[in-house]
């Protein structure tokens, strides 16, 4: 690469970091404002929003209501995905490309059109809104993304590896428990993240299929509405430091599982 | 060949992956503490017979006894079989001591028993320094011990070997086959080993079945298969050889003549020995064939010249052609020395009744 393209590239790659994080960091600034009009200059620091967050039992209840929503759909995901990503791999049976082609559908429709359908569907079926819809509507939507991870995982185990495990006495299922899952745990794990991020994360779901009980992003939406304040950049921020921990941690802990069994 | 008692009795096994034919009515004894290697160039049907034995595929027709007890339709777990894989399908997530105490495991054995067994092969195949360490992290010979040890863990009946040594450089190969040969004697368990490298076959086994198209082409000791070749295949798949294409003149008590560019040779006969006038092929071994400065009182002599040579480090290829027969040319590997000294001059070649053999077809 010359250098003049070289320069580019970084000319590039350097607006797009800021690009991305400007108003991150923008919002994590403002929330230490001590005023309550969003914007700068900055004159006076204050950890009063921090400590109004952390003091307000509706945020805090709404924070636990998210994750255990996240965590339940998650494990709704994981469970299907993973059991369909299994019988789908490796395997050629009529009607193989239209079972495929409709458990990665969910993740194509738009949000919207999916949050309504499930609402009239919920409605027909004489489910309540509330925390047992936003947890199957998530589910739902979240199946593919494990399924994808999970194929593409599962596509790179080496077949004498199950052949072996047959070999030395197991049978189809301890071959699957003993072999198979634990070659899929980074895979799982990661698709795992990913969900639990995307659950909370939902707003147009939760909207439309919650109760009384707001999420976490559905309150932050109604907050707005009375205006903004530098709360809501308080909120935002503790949720984005959460949220990158987790990914961090869980980047990190899949590639030493990785290099401790793959070298 | 037919054995008493055999370990493995494979009764006319037939197996067709479309239109293609893998295997085609094969029929074979194995007797117990053999090491049995299968030859044959990829696509001859070796694989399919180990996966077969293994459980790992089904015979559209007949019969494997394991024991006397028919195996046919038994899973892979419920067989008294091992197998080491050609990649040797080590579990990454497992130490080697895990790796190696999998099997054992599964057979149902307490702890204790299963740290005793383990660690007694794994002191037999000197492996215990790598005891708690991953797949990763060991090197491919280490690897390929482990896969020995993992699949000899569980005290099989059979050891079923498919290409082990083929993933490994040609150094380290050479000193793992003494090793293999070696692990099989001192345990004599029946070995049945697959392969495409016939040096390997050669070095290691009691016995080997050539196998080409699904049939077997030829099944006899190394040294049978080397200084007697049933078939045409077998002589040019195993080592180097002249081909020497003539006509039957007439067939000894142990011998049949043959006409060859007009000179008159003695081969040694196949079995089912042919008739006069048929056409025939004779395979005769390079360094079967002695230099002599007069004629040798060999059943076979000829004057031939040299017209090339090509040096081998302890030895030498000669080129030659027949005195008085336009076009007949044999190759002749001699000692260096020997090599060197020969020149323009013709010399007299000379080799035994028994060092040619008559081919079948």
């Amino acid at each position: 690469m010359n250098r003049g393209n070289r320069v580019l590239l970084s000319c590039v790659y350097w607006a797009f970091v800021l690009y991305v994080f400007v108003p991150l960091i923008l919002m994590v600034l403002v929330s230490f404002k001590d005023s309550k009009f969003i914007g700068f200059p900055i004159r006076s620091w204050t950890f009063e929003w921090y400590t109004g967050v952390f003091a307000d039992a509706q945020v805090l209840s709404t924070f636990g209501y998210s994750v255990v929503i996240a965590v339940l759909s998650t494990a709704i995901s994981v469970v299907v995905g993973t059991w369909i990503a299994v019988l789908l791999e490796g395997r050629r049976f009529w009607g193989r490309a239209v079972i495929f082609g409709l458990t990665v559908l969910p993740a194509l429709v738009p949000g919207i059109i999916s949050a309504i359908a499930f609402r009239i569907y919920a409605r027909g079926l004489g489910i309540e809104p509330g925390m047992g819809a936003i947890v199957w509507a998530h589910a739902v939507h979240n199946v593919p993304f494990v399924v994808l991870v999970v194929m593409a995982r599962l596509s790179t185990l080496p077949k004498s590896q199950i052949e072996a495990a047959r070999d030395l006495g197991a049978d189809p299922l301890i071959a699957f428990l003993r072999i198979t899952l634990p070659y899929l745990v980074p895979a799982i794990l990661g698709a795992s993240i990913f969900c639990l991020l995307l659950s909370f994360d939902d707003f147009v779901r939760s909207f439309f299929l919650g109760g009384y009980e707001p999420t976490l992003p559905v309150l932050i939406f109604a907050k707005l509405r009375s205006g903004m304040s530098p709360e809501i950049n308080a909120i935002a921020t503790v949720a984005l430091i959460l949220t990158a921990v987790v990914g961090i941690w869980a980047e990190r802990f899949t590639r030493r599982l990785k290099k401790e069994t793959e070298g | 060949m037919t054995v008493q008692d055999p370990l493995v009795r494979i009764q006319g096994i037939s197996k067709s992956f479309g239109a293609a034919v893998a295997l085609e009515n094969l029929d074979l004894d194995i007797a117990r503490g053999e090491f049995v290697t299968f030859l044959g160039p990829s696509g001859c049907g070796k694989s399919t017979t180990l996966r077969i034995l293994g459980g790992f595929q089904q015979p559209d027709r007949g019969r494997i006894l394991l024991d006397g007890e028919d195996v046919t339709r038994l899973p892979p777990e419920k067989r008294h079989v091992n197998m080491v894989f050609q990649d040797y399908a080590l579990f990454p997530h497992m130490t080697v001591r895990q790796n190696i105490g999998f099997g054992l495991e599964l057979q149902g054995l307490d702890r204790a028993s299963i740290k005793r067994r383990a660690d007694e092969i794994m002191s037999f195949l000197e492996l215990q320094p790598f005891a708690e360490r991953y797949p990763a992290q060991l090197s491919g010979g280490q690897r390929q011990r482990v896969a020995l040890a993992r699949a000899l863990a569980p005290d099989p009946a059979l050891l079923l070997l498919d290409e082990p040594l083929g993933a490994l450089d040609a150094k380290l190969r050479g000193q793992v086959q003494q090793e293999l040969k070696s692990i099989q004697r001192r345990t004599s368990k029946t070995f049945f080993f697959v392969t495409h490298d016939q040096e390997e076959a050669l070095t290691m086994s009691d016995r080997i079945i050539v196998m080409n198209h699904g049939r077997v082409e030829q099944d006899g000791t190394p040294e049978e298969l080397y200084f007697h070749p049933a078939t045409r295949f077998v002589a040019e798949f195993i080592g180097e050889t002249n081909l020497l294409t003539g006509k039957v003149r007439g067939v000894d008590s142990d011998a049949v003549v043959m006409d060859w560019f007009g000179q008159t040779l003695r081969g040694h006969a196949p079995a089912g020995a042919p008739r006069a006038g048929d056409a025939i092929t004779a395979s005769i071994r390079l360094e079967r064939l002695g230099f002599h400065a007069q004629r040798p009182d060999t059943p076979n002599a000829l004057q031939a010249r040299v017209v090339g040579k090509t040096f081998l480090g302890s030895r030498m290829a000669v080129d030659l052609e027949v005195a008085e027969a336009e076009g007949a040319r044999l190759k002749a590997y001699v000692d260096t020395d020997l090599g060197q000294s020969v020149g323009e001059a013709p010399v007299w070649i000379g080799w035994d009744t028994d060092s040619m053999a008559v081919l079948r077809d």
